[in-house]
């Protein structure tokens, strides 16, 4: 069986989908510069306007199973992706009280957000997965396979990651932050941007009228270090290698890559090799995190989304914020090209040199 | 919904009231530098695998709470006003230990990470049949849970061992023929969302070593 992409919606620092791709298009960048998380100091961040992650992880659902031919979950399987889950409301009980005990321990780890979906929706089954900020690509890959051996007709991937102090604070001490609008793949880029979203996909069987087929899935290990990637680039180009393989495409098939794109010297220096040594400098290139932020667990997803909507337009946006490519072998846009997009790989690098790539395309 | 027959290959188990002795550390991370960064999952899952005689492939690995200590730290240091510790932020994702596992044995293959509840470790072998019909290959499953923190005891209601872990080794079996469901061979006091692989361990032990997993 082959799997589908049939409904989608999300919230990000740009709104909803709608408004996402709006603002990607008109190359204008949702981050907003925060002094709320690190004394003393700036941080680009992208923040979501809501109430609490439960009650938006309910309403985007909602929304999705609103458009989809689906009644109800009820013979859904859900796999929902986060790094956070529900550390949010933690983070603020324990501030407060400087305590663990009032810490309910089903509302910390992931399951305190596939556990309120649940109960709300009734899914066959749940799973939560966590793989740093290739949580939700994994959720898709996972999601791709088990249609294909047709253990389930419907799959619901959702990713969702809210700001928390721990993790601004933990890329801050890494150095990795920027104190301004990310810009990926430029020479003078000084860092990412944390983000918030959540971002819900149904993935079935079934081929509808404006199914985006989930056409190849690759993952890989750098083996190399737990926050720098390979320099060689090797575990990047395996994952994306391994994503092309499964979709039984080959390079030249490939019309554009959502790239992971972080803004991080690291990340950008190695994607960019990465994409130069399987690309060449042909094939059209940028990073969506210079309008969302890094979204962390959400961050595949959210991706996912956004290249089923530029399959469906037919145009690949600019990349914003660019002022001068660093490395000049590759083919990043300076403007909204109009053209016939057939595939799409997207990145998903995380922590550990956890790799993985998806193939997204018009359906065979 | 599917359900397919996997076969153990191999098993382990290791738990303690407060903290695991004797991890064979030095012979499993000779490198003086990394293993002094592993975190306590890290260093349960090197010791799992290697009973398991794991040989290097895809790995799957559940944790509920996975890297508590160091988000413990993350979250004092938050709360006391002090700079947070860079090594302290990189070991708290919850792919902390597969990532370790994989940068010391070099296996460049996939890791996924889970983390549902009390229902982790069936989750997480439901992944591993997933990934083992998927690869053709035998596939690493380990669950681990190390809650050894201080202060723990404010939240704790749930288990009598505050580091525990299993490991299976795993590959598709040929046929369903003879083989049955995961059967409730609890070890007591282990938080439950290790009971469903601490039950096949048990299983295997028991020469019961086919077992029908839904997908």
């Amino acid at each position: 069986m082959k799997a589908y992409i049939n409904n989608y919606e999300l919230l990000c620092d740009a709104g909803d989908t709608k408004s996402l791709m709006e603002a990607i298009y008109a190359n204008k960048s949702a981050i907003s510069i925060s002094e709320d998380f690190i004394k003393d100091a700036k941080a680009g961040l992208g923040i979501m306007q809501y109430d609490n992650i439960y009650s938006l992880l309910i309403d985007v659902t909602s929304k999705v199973l609103k458009q989809s031919n689906l009644d109800n979950f009820h013979n859904t399987l859900l796999i929902l992706a986060s790094s956070v889950g529900g550390m949010q409301e933690c983070e603020d009980i324990f501030y407060a009280q400087g305590s663990y005990t009032n810490i309910d321990p089903n509302r910390y780890s992931m399951n305190a957000l596939s556990d309120h979906l649940d109960n709300e929706f009734k899914f066959y089954d749940s799973r939560a997965i966590s793989t740093a900020c290739t949580s939700s690509a994994n959720a898709l890959l996972l999601a791709k396979r088990l249609i294909e051996v047709e253990a389930y007709d419907n799959i619901l991937v959702v990713g969702a990651d809210g700001l928390c102090n721990s993790t601004v604070l933990g890329f801050h001490s890494l150095g990795v932050l920027s104190n301004k609008q990310c810009t990926p793949f430029d020479k003078n880029r000084n860092g990412m941007n944390v983000a918030e979203a959540v971002s819900v996909l149904l993935v079935q069987n079934q081929k509808i009228s404006n199914s985006i087929q989930i056409k190849g899935v690759g993952a890989s290990s750098d083996a190399y270090h737990m926050t720098n990637p390979d320099p060689s680039a090797t575990g990047a180009i395996s994952s994306m290698q391994n994503a092309i393989d499964d979709a039984k495409l080959n390079i030249d098939d490939i019309d554009y890559i959502n790239a992971h794109g972080t803004a991080t010297i690291a990340n950008d220096n190695v994607e960019s090799l990465a994409v130069e040594k399987l690309f060449g400098s042909k094939t059209l290139v940028n990073s969506t995190k210079a309008i969302t932020g890094h979204t962390l667990g959400a961050a595949g997803s959210v991706e996912a989304i956004i290249s089923c909507e530029i399959i469906k337009a037919g145009v690949v946006p600019a990349q914003t914020g660019l002022q001068e490519l660093e490395n000049t072998n590759i083919n990043v846009p300076t403007q909204n090209i109009t053209m016939d997009i057939k595939n799409i790989i997207s990145n998903s690098f995380a922590f550990g040199g956890n790799n993985t790539s998806i193939v997204l395309g018009v359906c065979e | 919904m599917k359900k397919i027959a996997i076969n153990i290959v191999s098993s382990a188990k290791i738990f303690a009231p407060t903290k695991i002795e004797d991890l064979d550390e030095k012979r499993l991370c000779p490198t003086m530098m990394t293993r002094r960064r592993l975190t306590r999952n890290s260093k349960v899952m090197l010791y799992l695998s290697d009973r398991c005689n794991f040989e290097g492939g895809k790995v799957v690995y559940g944790s509920c709470y996975s890297e508590l200590e160091e988000t413990a730290k993350i979250a004092n240091s938050v709360l006391n006003g002090e700079l947070l510790s860079p090594t302290s932020f990189q070991n708290s994702v919850y792919n902390t230990a597969p990532s370790y596992l994989s940068l010391i044995t070099k296996n460049k293959d996939e890791l996924i990470t889970l983390s549902s509840g009390m229902t982790t470790s069936k989750a997480a072998l439901k992944t591993a049949a997933l990934q083992a019909l998927i690869s053709k290959q035998r596939v690493l499953c380990v669950c681990i849970e190390c809650i050894n923190i201080p202060n723990i005891n404010q939240i704790n209601r749930c288990t009598k061992y505050l580091e525990a872990g299993a490991a299976v080794v795993v590959e598709v079996a040929q046929d369903l023929s003879d083989a049955v469901e995961i059967e409730d061979f609890r070890t007591e006091g282990i938080i439950d969302s290790l009971q469903d692989i601490m039950s096949v361990v048990n299983m295997h032990e028991n020469k019961k070593d086919k077992i029908l997993i839904e997908l």
